[in-house]
């Protein structure tokens, strides 16, 4: 019993309370985003329910010790491949096959393999003992990413494989990444950029070409589509002002000029109804939750928990700066969402398990994290 | 404490360093442009999320109808079914979609489906004016504007229309629109009066849409008083704004709404039944002496019957002229081409846009100068020998060219007074009195300015007013006008021709009308009119005709008079007495002038024994002008001409002038006169019926 209360003495609060008002303020703003659309009637109840079930996970994780994870990360790698194939058979939904009907309940395959590629990677690199990674363990990690990653990209879901390609520079990058490597890997991404001009990006989808094309060069006069998207929700944040229309009162958001408010554009709403104060609040508690995420990797006791507590700050760090570029029309459309926020139960899930392992790292330090 | 051993890896602070600089930079910069598009930029965002979701509906006025003076209607709306679609309220259902589609199809005649749609038959869509089915145009509807109604069928029958609205309960978002469609019934027969309707046009789209206007929507008049009098009839839309939401679907009226404002009824001058006999009597004698010469003489003419009294119009034809009541629901492209292609121009109002010389009738201009300057006295006897030879001189010490002078009788009228000159239409008396001729008129005549004076006096050279568009102001030339224009002196033959009304004259049958009727009326020149009275939707007379006079030539010093070519301050008005012979000189023409009698069978008669106690003025005006000239009519000595034939009744005391006008008609006589007569005595007739019928 001594052992255990010391434990939850190191449980991470501020963590825990700016996940918890970000995902109440998620599900308020899915109220809001309704609108009197009938498909969307049921989504803040849903989203409710899915945030008990989260918590409940939240603090199982938690509670057990996340070293026991890594006998479960084979076989967790090995099953996600082969939901990720699964899908890829299965019917297509929404224009690409992200979708695994488990009962009543969509699971996105994708949003499990994040979670499996940071343990994955988190493992892995916790295991290369050198001051400096060397390239066979870079290549090796490669293999590992790939491995899922390859899936995925074919869903096609460019956004989750950028998010994992990401996973996987930031890990090599905090591992101890040489910086003639990055000068290489820079100088392959240029060359990648060059042949793609060449070949005219043959190898994106019609759709994702047509995004960056609209994000880079918008068709001023386009009344519908992804640049009517981005325009309205620049129009719909301009509403905003200092203190917002108020809840449920953004004509933009309530006579649905806003299209997708109630995931990737639930930072417009947010912005419409609360204003230049409501946003600065959520950028605040988002910086909260990712800094607490590096601080609890800084002062975790091994290396597999820290890379897992690093692991899951650059996913939110990541996805909230990819979601609200979106909004502020900074990024191209991307179609990720924005952490604990968006609707979406199965990203909500997969957070919470995340902040879960974090707890857990953060509950067993030696330190407790300030 | 745990079964795991232990791996710790130093992992260098300053990489953990570059990542929260990295999180402070990338917050930072979001701060910083939420701050801009909120703060800074805001309003603007504000305005476009207003202009988002505000929605302007214009509810349509309803245009005043048009009657004649006896209140018989000559242009009115009248409704116009159309079922409509609104897709946003049809069943959630595809198989109850499908039924309410094959159960409407049978009932309005129209297919479900007509096989796929393309970008270009999206792009092209108008409703009511496309070959598509059912599904194609809800497709459209749906995907353009979801939540309003689109027409699928326009102008079904009323049987049609009340079936649909029966259905309402079992056909959700199957409607009937009632709209109201601009009605001619008595189309050919007042079309160049009424003119017709057509859509705003792109040019003018700014000015009607600041009015309250919908462009593709609401209609403007195109041609006739539909067009002159569109501000009196249109009236005003009605405004509402309300808030729309992205479907379209009204949520909410944002401000008071404005309810429309009817236009007015206009009441018109003319008299349809006299319209109706102007027109029958212009086209018959068209067919009489095209079938009697057995070619084509002419096939166009113009007919206006006013009251010298008070400017009134009492019928207006300009024929050949169009159908309006083909132009009802949109203005048929086959139809106009057809209508602008047509050489006798149907789309030109002939009375009021058509210059031509004015011939004969332009003489009295001239009698008027002649006798109130002095030239001659009314006794004075001027021989005409038939055929005269003028020295042309084009400036004073010209040793000139000699040119000859013709009457129309080549044997000459021998010694010709003032009223046989106008009786007689003798042509030398008058190229003598307005030129001069050696010892017989001294001083060179009335001449050219003062002549262009006195034609100016009676309306030449001037718009009469009429509420009609197009309407031309003819010419009267002078010395100046000539060297400004052609770049060349005056000729002492140019004073001959005008005199006669030929040469560089140019009148519209209006305007020749106008001046006769000016003499007719002891010389009130009249502000002609159309409109008798502008009635309002509840009644009220708005505006009611008071004859206006434009001048009294004998009280308004209306003639400016000339030391040589200079305009001097003096002005004079015409003598009572010098109007009062120019009538008894008209009198003397229907009596024993050129209008007493033709050498045909028809109307051997023509104006003898004429119970209306009638005067009037023959005008036969040689032209040549290019539709002439291609068919190689121009010969010299044996010129084409227009028929012309001004007359009034009773000579002493006016009511009614008629102008006959036929293209190309030759003779005045024997075209138009007979015309005149008709329209004459159909108005003593109709007005004896008129005050029989009144108790």
């Amino acid at each position: 019993m001594k052992q255990s209360r010391n434990i939850w003495q190191n449980f991470d609060f501020w963590l825990f309370s700016a996940v918890l008002i970000l995902s109440i303020l998620g599900i308020a703003l899915i109220r809001s985003s309704i609108a009197g659309n009938i498909e969307l009637i049921d989504h803040a109840q849903r989203q409710t329910t899915f945030l008990g079930i989260s918590l409940v996970v939240l603090f199982v994780v938690a509670a057990v010790d996340y070293k026991y994870w890594t006998t479960l990360i084979q076989p967790m790698y090995l099953v996600t491949m082969g939901f990720l194939l699964f899908v890829r058979t299965a019917e297509a939904r929404f224009g690409s096959a992200r979708w695994l009907e488990v009962g009543e309940i969509l699971i996105q395959p994708a949003e499990l393999a994040k979670i499996v590629i940071i343990l994955t990677l988190a493992n892995f690199f916790a295991n290369q003992n050198h001051r400096f990674l060397k390239l066979s363990s870079i290549l090796k990690s490669a293999v590992l990413v790939g491995g899922l990653l390859i899936w995925i990209y074919l869903q096609p879901n460019l956004s989750t494989s950028i998010v994992i390609l990401v996973i996987w520079a930031a890990f090599l990058w905090i591992t101890g990444i040489r910086m003639r490597y990055i000068l290489i890997a820079i100088g392959l991404v240029l060359f990648v950029l060059v042949i793609g001009a060449l070949t005219e990006f043959s190898f994106l989808e019609v759709y994702q070409k047509d995004r960056i094309t609209n994000f880079l060069f918008p068709d001023p006069d386009a009344r519908y589509g992804e640049t009517y998207n981005v325009d309205q929700a620049l129009i719909t944040i301009g509403t905003g002002g200092w203190f917002g229309q108020g809840y449920n009162q953004s004509t933009q958001v309530q006579l649905r000029f806003l299209k997708v408010r109630h995931t990737d554009f639930i930072f417009s709403v947010l912005a419409a109804e609360f204003g230049f104060v409501g946003t600065l609040v959520v950028l605040f508690l988002m910086v909260v939750v990712i800094v607490r995420c590096f601080r609890i990797s800084q002062n975790a006791s091994d290396t597999f928990g820290s890379l897992i507590a690093y692991g899951f700050g650059i996913l939110i760090f990541f996805q909230s700066i990819v979601n609200i570029g979106v909004n502020l029309n900074v990024l191209p459309v991307t179609g990720l969402t924005l952490p604990f926020v968006s609707y979406g139960g199965s990203s909500l899930l997969s957070l919470m398990l995340g902040i879960g392992l974090l707890e857990s790292v953060a509950m067993r330090s030696e330190k407790r994290t300030k | 404490m745990s079964i795991f051993p232990q791996k710790n890896k130093k992992i260098e602070n300053w990489r953990y360093l570059v990542l929260f600089i990295l999180i402070g930079t990338i917050f930072g910069f979001y701060v910083l442009r939420l701050f801009d598009i909120q703060i800074i930029q805001g309003e603007d965002f504000i305005a476009q999320a207003n202009d988002n979701r505000t929605q302007v509906i214009y509810e349509p006025a309803i245009r005043g109808t048009i009657y004649d003076r006896n209140g018989y209607i000559l242009a009115q709306n009248v409704p116009s079914y159309n079922v409509v679609v609104t897709p946003g309220y049809l069943p959630a259902d595809e198989g109850n979609i499908q039924e309410i589609f094959r159960e409407l199809s049978a009932l309005i005649d129209m297919p479900v489906s007509q096989g796929d749609t393309d970008d270009e038959t999206v792009r092209n869509f108008t409703p009511c004016y496309n070959d598509l089915g059912i599904s194609e145009i809800v497709y459209i509807a749906t995907t353009n504007w979801p939540f309003q109604s689109t027409a699928l069928k326009c102008d079904v029958s009323q049987d049609v229309a009340m079936v649909v609205m029966e259905n309402s309960e079992e056909w959700p978002g199957i409607d009937v629109e009632i709209s109201s469609v601009r009605h001619y019934p008595t189309g050919e027969l007042t079309s160049e009066i009424i003119g017709f309707l057509g859509p705003i046009p792109a040019v003018l789209e700014d000015y009607y849409v600041d009015q309250g206007f919908v462009a593709n929507r609401d209609k403007v008049g195109y041609a006739g008083v539909e067009q002159s009098l569109n501000d009196v009839l249109a009236g005003r839309n009605g405004m509402e704004v309300v808030e729309v939401n992205v479907a379209g679907e009204i949520v909410r009226t944002l401000e008071e709404p404005i309810e429309p404002v009817p236009g007015n009824d206009v009441v018109l001058t003319i008299d349809s039944r006299l319209q109706s006999i102007a027109r029958e009597a212009l086209i018959s004698e068209l067919e009489y002496w095209n079938n009697f010469s057995g070619r084509t003489i002419s096939n166009n003419g113009v007919v206006i019957a006013m009251k010298p009294k008070t400017g009134e119009i009492l019928a207006l034809v300009s024929y050949p002229n169009i159908e309006n009541n083909r132009m009802e629901r949109i203005i048929p492209g086959y139809y106009y081409e057809q209508l602008s292609n047509d050489p006798q121009r149907p789309l030109f109002n002939h009375a009021i846009s058509a210059e031509h010389p004015p011939g004969s009738v332009y003489k009295m201009a001239v009698a008027l100068g002649v006798l109130n300057e002095g030239v001659v006295t009314p006794e004075y006897e001027i021989e005409d020998p038939g055929t005269i030879t003028v020295i042309q001189r084009f400036y004073e010490n010209d040793p000139g060219v000699p040119r000859q002078f013709v009457c129309w009788d080549r044997n000459g009228h021998g010694m010709v007074n003032f009223l046989e000159g106008v009786a007689y239409s003798c042509n030398i008396y008058w190229h003598k009195v307005a030129g001069g001729f050696g010892d017989e008129v001294p001083d060179g005549g009335l001449g050219p300015w003062l002549m262009s004076e006195y034609a100016q006096a009676l309306g030449y050279g001037t718009v009469t007013g009429i509420e009609l568009p197009g309407e031309e102001n003819g010419l009267v030339p002078n010395p100046t006008w000539k060297r400004l224009t052609l770049g060349e002196n005056w000729a002492t033959g140019d004073t001959y021709t005008a005199a006669i009304g030929q040469g560089f004259v140019l009148a519209t049958p209006l305007q020749v009308l106008n001046s006769i009727s000016t003499i007719a009326n002891g010389g009130k020149l009249m502000d002609v009119t159309l409109v008798n009275q502008v009635v309002d939707q509840e009644g009220e007379i708005v505006q009611k005709l008071t004859p206006s006079v434009r001048w009294d030539i004998t009280k308004d010093p209306v003639i400016n008079m000339y030391d040589g070519n200079v305009e001097t301050s003096e002005t004079k008005s015409v003598e009572p007495w010098v109007i009062e012979l120019a009538n008894q000189g008209m009198r003397m023409v229907v009596t024993e002038g050129t209008a007493s009698s033709y050498e045909t069978d028809r109307h051997a008669d023509l104006f003898r024994n004429d119970s209306s106690r009638s005067a009037g003025k023959t005008g036969t005006a040689e032209y040549c002008d290019n539709v002439a000239q291609e068919q190689g009519l121009c010969v010299p000595e044996a010129w084409p001409s227009h028929a012309w034939y001004v007359g009034y009744a009773p000579w002493d005391d006016a009511e009614i002038a008629v102008v006959a006008f036929v293209y190309n008609g030759k003779e005045g006589a024997t075209l138009s006169a007979p015309i005149v007569r008709q329209v004459i005595d159909a108005y003593f007739e109709l007005k004896l019926i008129d005050s029989s019928a009144e108790p």
